[in-house]
């Protein structure tokens, strides 16, 4: 298999599809068929592009040239959009909020799944099947449906706009996918070093936080980013269980500016800035990670 | 890895020291987690199927009621607007968006720069909905961009969200913001496809078109299933950009805009005079839930018939 495999890849590097030589016959088809279809890929990629350009631009700039040259570059930096969003707009407490519930929620979560996840990952029997099983049923629950009863349960225990309150939720609703995601990580790990460990009389606890935990370094920081890019956007929850503005995390601070912004006449440079501070930490993430988000969210999904 | 795997099963059944060891903590390291989840996860799962018999308010205890709340879905004009909304997201937007989505992670495989693009049209699935609503209705106001883009060509403005074509521009943001989540899904599952099937298919003279019907299309079948899947899920989530993009004023979006999560949101405490219609918002999430059961079971049917062991 492995050879066989070493030896199509250097057979595919002799004859790369792109070189025209492997298909004399479509060699002067292929390309301008294919031409419609990369165009459409690179306006897609240019309009992706120019929304995030757009965006940070139009938040240095003032409403009157975000409204009459949206395209243009701004003529003067105007700094004060930021200022005024931060102070004026909500969005500085806003932001404190945010950065509080998604540091809690993420490390809450990922501390509670990854024991978890580390038995369910490595035993092989029917009871952590099952229990595996249990933990997935919750990925397919929409929200919707807990919510209510949740509402009710945190309106009983006082925890109605309560930060902590949601970050309780938050775990909560991150768990099945925290632990499905580092059950497979735990069990593609090798148990070598795991059994060793055991043989020198190393306990259990000691096994997992000294050994397994750094071993899954890369896994745990993938749910760690992942779960804190959930809960940075996440808006539905927060909206049922945040009342004032004191409380808003950035979508709510957002959502309410927005709103706001209608009654009073719309400063676009100042909502714009706005929006930068809410999607801005995620984009500096995704710079910095973006190859472990897009692999992590693809191998939660691709089993 | 193998070995070591047999080994730890034989081991356990004998009672191997990494065996018992593993046991005595299994309890332990499970508990906090499963706990949280069952009681804040799954009793509310539960409870809610129970409320939607009954008369809820939130607040005091629910009375019963039977079937009513059913009844009353049956012609509510706003449950079947969120119904009809979601599953036209599910499948609407869907089979463009699969269409979509599949076309691009084909062309991209022979694409140079292909790890640039994908990276770039991934970018709106990490961000907050409601920062793209934001830039969106910008977008496509009656004051805003594409008129003036519009009109700097000379054409009258164009009012493109018209009471008939907003949810089309919701649809359409849809397809824009998950595109490059389902084409890097995809991209994943084909590349798993070992090189030498389409080396053997080249030398037995195939065109790239009966590649792709024999070999890549088989041999991801099973990945689109769990994408497809996924966007089950999915859909039934999509909240915020349309609370954003089509909420005014504190209000909610009218109700032929409503999805799913609006509803549950819209009959209970949103709104500016909030409804606490807690019973009838769980009868319509359990409708939901189980819509979205009955499509994962059929795609799951419909998608393993011939799924392939590589």
């Amino acid at each position: 298999m492995s050879t066989a495999t070493t030896g199509s890849r250097a057979e595919s590097a002799a004859q790369d599809p792109r070189t025209p030589a492997a298909a004399p016959a479509g060699r002067r088809r292929v390309p301008w068929a294919r031409l419609p279809g990369a165009a459409l890929i690179w306006l897609f990629v240019a309009f992706c592009a120019f929304t995030f350009l757009f965006i940070l631009l139009s938040s240095l700039k003032s409403s009157y040239n975000v409204l009459n040259h949206p395209f243009g570059l701004p003529t003067e930096l105007k700094f004060s959009n930021w200022s005024r969003a931060w102070h004026d707009g909500g969005f500085g407490p806003a932001f404190v909020n945010s950065a509080l519930v998604v540091v809690a929620a993420a490390a809450g979560t990922v501390l509670l799944a990854s024991p978890a996840a580390y038995v369910l990952g490595r035993n092989q029997n029917r009871l952590s099947g099952g229990v595996s099983m249990y933990f997935v049923l919750g990925l397919g629950i929409p929200m919707q449906i807990i919510v209510l009863p949740l509402y009710s349960i945190m309106a009983k225990a006082h925890l109605i706009d309560n930060l902590a309150g949601l970050i309780v939720l938050y775990i909560v609703v991150n768990l099945p996918f925290t632990v499905y995601l580092l059950m497979s990580f735990f069990a593609s790990l090798p148990g070598e070093l795991e059994e060793a460990a055991a043989l020198d009389g190393v306990g259990p606890g000691m096994t997992f936080w000294r050994i397994m935990l750094p071993l899954a370094r890369g896994g745990l920081m993938t749910a760690l980013t992942l779960v804190a890019i959930a809960c940075w956007n996440e808006t539905f929850l927060a909206l049922m269980f945040l009342q004032t503005n004191d409380n808003f995390t950035l979508p709510l601070a957002l959502v309410n500016f927005l709103t706001q912004q209608q009654f009073t006449g719309e400063d676009f440079g100042v909502m714009f800035a706005g929006v930068s501070i809410a999607v801005l930490p995620m984009l500096a993430l995704y710079a910095w990670l973006g190859r472990r988000i897009t692999e992590g969210l693809t191998l939660g999904a691709g089993k | 890895m193998t070995s070591a795997t047999v080994g730890v099963r034989r081991g356990r059944a004998k009672g191997s020291p990494l065996a018992r060891r593993r046991r005595r903590v299994f309890g332990p390291f499970l508990a906090p987690a499963l706990i949280l989840y069952t009681v804040l996860f799954m009793v509310p799962t539960g409870y809610s199927f129970y409320a939607s018999f009954t008369s809820w308010d939130g607040f005091s205890n629910p009375r019963w009621k039977g079937t009513l709340n059913y009844d009353h879905l049956t012609h509510d004009p706003a449950f079947k607007d969120a119904f009809f909304n979601t599953l036209k997201l599910l499948f609407g937007c869907g089979i463009f968006l699969f269409v979509l989505s599949f076309a691009f992670m084909l062309m991209l495989r022979e694409m140079k720069g292909r790890r640039f693009i994908q990276g770039f049209i991934f970018l709106p699935h990490i961000v907050s909905g409601v920062a793209l609503a934001a830039f969106w209705d910008f977008l496509l106001n009656h004051d805003g961009m594409l008129n003036k883009g519009l009109h700097s060509f000379g054409l009258g403005p164009v009012d493109w969200l018209k009471p008939q074509w907003q949810f089309n521009a919701i649809l359409l943001a849809i397809v824009w913001i998950n595109t490059g989540y389902y084409v890097t899904i995809l991209m994943a599952g084909v590349d798993r496809i070992p090189p030498y099937y389409y080396e053997e298919a080249k030398l037995a003279g195939t065109n790239s078109w009966q590649r792709f019907r024999h070999i890549t299309l088989p041999m991801s079948w099973d990945v689109v299933g769990t994408a497809a899947v996924l966007w089950t899920i999915g859909t039934v989530k999509i909240f915020e950009f349309i609370l954003a993009f089509s909420g005014s004023q504190g209000n909610l979006p009218t109700t032929n805009q409503w999805t799913s999560a609006m509803y549950v949101y819209g009959e209970t405490i949103g709104g500016t005079s909030p409804i606490y219609d807690f019973g009838r918002a769980c009868a319509g999430a359990v409708v939901t839930l189980v819509a979205v059961v009955v499509v994962v079971v059929v795609l799951r049917r419909v998608t393993s018939r011939d799924r392939l062991e590589l």
